[in-house]
């Protein structure tokens, strides 16, 4: 069945439903700091949730309380690490409240992407039926570059498909020129650098001129869009009101870039991570996204929770002392647990 | 970093233990004991987990689990649409739904006998040039209308099988399942003369069969498969088997947001964990520190984190003898050490 989405009146108010008038228990559901996360709704929010403290109940619960006050779920963007997560959290969240929960949009950054991009990609010269390509597509591409352009048969050893791949991949997820990660981590191919940086403008165009997306393309042409199309950030703007993001530790530059422009001049943002569990940098994720968010989105509200109700306190005294060991002057010691 | 500290209301629990064990073997033997033995408490066996750096860590694990009878599941290694025969099976669908995609042609062309990259070139190059002409506002997407089939009998004999059955599956009328059962038919002679074990890869197809049978749309079967791709091959995981119970293997990435009763963390061995080539800066050290925070987090009542002592590293020639640096000074009091004997 084809939708058709009303356009928000002007004016129209967010929420509809009075805080007083709400079924479900918040206050006794939740902690303290979980409760505050919840309930705390206008402007720019960024949640610290350690291991096993309840951080998916406190988005389902958020979820369900937006949607309880009378947003519409199609209002509410939930953006997750995996599309199993957010249907899970979505799931839950009507369980709660109502099916109503099951319209939020939820999904991956890339997935996001991909509906926002099979709208308009012909705004940046693609037709909308594109491939996606995944790691190994990619690199068999730059394979079938490098041979053309005939990189292969020189004398000097050229990198590798995999190393070009993962180079590219790199320098786009890190907005960082090409040579300064060959300086850093390839020095033998920095005289290459020529040859590699024409091998990858080709790879560009060879994508356009193919139709084809790589998983990266995705990411960047949504960027592009919020940047450069005044009309299609409008129109997201306008759809999304309220913009959630779990795993924000394990988001990069370019995925930030996407949630500033989600969060448009509303700013109701709030994203979930927690800082010490940062473990995906190989893929260009960045730990500063989630240590600077304060400063970028300024008059954000920090809430931590860490509160835990996995583990045995054993448990948790040997990771916390794992974490603080990289850290042992003692003017930053962390607080020893209760 | 945002300070804080984890905190319970659950009580005390027993301390972790670091095992140390003479050699990889001895490591993996004591795991199976040790799952065994709580698994006689009363701890079924998916309550617990055995997590790694790398995917490779567990291989002899592996071989020790299958000898005790052990079924288990592993995670975050080589996914089921990587491998070569589902990706030929998904490059099908694609030049059907997308023919501009010059990857996927190029794939599917070379899997035909007798046709090398020169072939494969031209065909291309005709398909582009003379049946997929571009809408001029880009608005409307490329399809394999009439036109695209139109007088395709001059290509060599394989090739023009090849147009047969992907014409046969293109109308838009089948449903994705019907495409997928027809392509497999034209694709079953192929996979017979390209691979040994095409038995076991026939099962992965069979599995990719299902899948498909869940889709309405070949666009979003697709979509779906590029971003989130079903873990498990046949090929490449041991099949759990008729039980319905069973143990985790995981990369720690993998296991991210999940919990067992019991946690593993094996070849906790410095050079290892952290690897050696990830010593390289003060951040890549730091990354490696979470990521044993990311395992041991995952623990709700039970924590043994073993290494072997001797190790040869062939990459540098290096023995590699002690626990993760990141273990190394820990006081007794909050992780006990351990000896496996023989």
């Amino acid at each position: 069945m084809k939708k058709f989405t009303l356009k928000p009146a002007p004016g129209e108010p967010l929420r509809l439903v009075e805080p007083a008038r709400l079924t479900i228990p918040y206050r006794t559901d939740l902690n303290e700091s979980q409760y505050e996360a919840v309930t705390s709704l206008d402007g720019p929010h960024l949640i610290i949730a350690g291991a096993g403290t309840g951080k998916t109940r406190t988005i389902v619960y958020r979820v369900a309380y937006l949607v309880e006050l009378g947003v519409k779920p199609q209002r509410v963007l939930l953006l997750t690490f995996t599309r199993k997560a957010s249907q899970e959290m979505l799931r839950r969240a009507a369980i709660l409240l109502d099916s109503r929960c099951e319209q939020v949009a939820g999904g991956t950054f890339h997935s996001f992407a991909n509906g926002v991009l099979r709208r308009y990609a012909h705004l940046l010269g693609f037709d909308r039926s594109f491939t996606i390509l995944d790691q190994t597509d990619a690199e068999d591409v730059i394979n079938l570059i490098r041979t053309k352009m005939k990189l292969d048969t020189r004398e000097k050893r050229f990198p590798r498909k995999e190393t070009l791949a993962d180079l590219w991949s790199r320098s786009l997820n890190t907005i960082t020129p090409v040579r300064e990660i060959l300086a850093r981590d390839y020095p033998p191919f920095l005289d290459l650098e020529a040859d590699i940086t024409q091998l990858f403008k080709a790879y560009v165009v060879y994508k356009r001129e193919n139709n084809l997306m790589d998983y990266d393309d995705l990411l960047v042409h949504l960027a592009r869009l919020l940047q450069e199309r005044p009309e299609v950030r409008k129109a997201l703007n306008d759809q999304y009101a309220y913009v959630m993001v779990d795993e924000y530790q394990d988001t990069n530059r370019v995925q930030a870039e996407i949630v500033r422009g989600l969060a448009g001049e509303r700013r109701n943002v709030m994203v979930v991570g927690d800082d010490a569990q940062c473990i995906y940098s190989f893929r260009g994720s960045t730990i500063r996204n989630i240590l600077s968010f304060p400063e970028e989105y300024p008059g954000c509200k920090v809430i931590k929770i860490e509160e835990n109700y996995r583990s045995t306190q054993s448990i948790l005294d040997l990771a916390n002392e794992v974490l603080v060991g990289g850290d042992r002057a003692p003017q930053s010691a962390l607080p020893t647990s209760s | 970093m945002f300070g804080k500290s984890l905190h319970t209301k659950r009580p005390g629990g027993s301390l972790p233990q670091l095992v140390a064990a003479e050699n990889e073997n001895m490591q993996s033997r004591f795991v199976v004991q040790k799952i065994l033995e709580l698994r006689e408490q009363g701890l079924p066996l998916e309550e617990m987990a055995v997590l790694f750096r790398s995917s490779f860590l567990s291989f002899d694990l592996e071989i020790e689990l299958a000898r005790a009878n052990i079924p288990f599941r592993k995670y975050g290694g080589f996914k089921f649409i990587e491998t070569s025969h589902v990706k030929d099976i998904v490059a099908y669908l694609r030049v059907l739904e997308n023919p501009r995609d010059v990857v996927s042609w190029n794939r599917i062309l070379l899997l035909i006998e007798g046709v090398g990259p020169r072939t494969s070139e031209k065909v291309i190059e005709d398909i582009q040039k003379r049946r997929v002409g571009l809408s001029p506002n880009m608005a409307e997407p490329v399809t394999t209308t009439t036109k695209f089939w139109m007088d395709y009998g001059h290509y060599p004999d394989g090739v023009r099988a090849l147009f047969d059955a992907l014409k046969e599956a293109a109308p838009p009328t089948l449903s994705p399942a019907e495409k997928v059962a027809g392509l497999l038919r034209y694709y079953e002679p192929i996979m017979r003369s390209r691979y040994d074990d095409h038995q076991k890869r026939r099962k992965d197809l069979e599995m990719f069969q299902a899948i498909t049978e869940r889709y309405r749309d070949v666009a979003s079967l697709l979509t779906d498969l590029a971003l989130e791709p079903p873990t498990e091959s046949v090929v490449d995981v041991e099949a759990p088997g008729p039980e319905r119970e069973f143990l985790t293997l995981s990369t720690i990435h993998s296991a991210k947001g999940l919990e067992w009763g019991a946690v593993f963390i094996i070849t906790a061995l410095d050079g290892r964990f952290p690897a050696l080539r990830s010593v390289g800066s003060e951040e890549e050290i730091e990354e490696e520190r979470r990521l044993l925070y990311v395992a041991i987090t995952r623990a709700r009542d039970h924590l043994f984190i073993t290494y072997p002592m001797n190790v040869y590293d062939r990459e540098t020639g290096v023995i590699l003898t002690k626990p993760s640096r990141f273990l190394q000074g820990i006081g007794e009091h909050l992780l006990e050490p351990w000896v496996v004997e023989s």
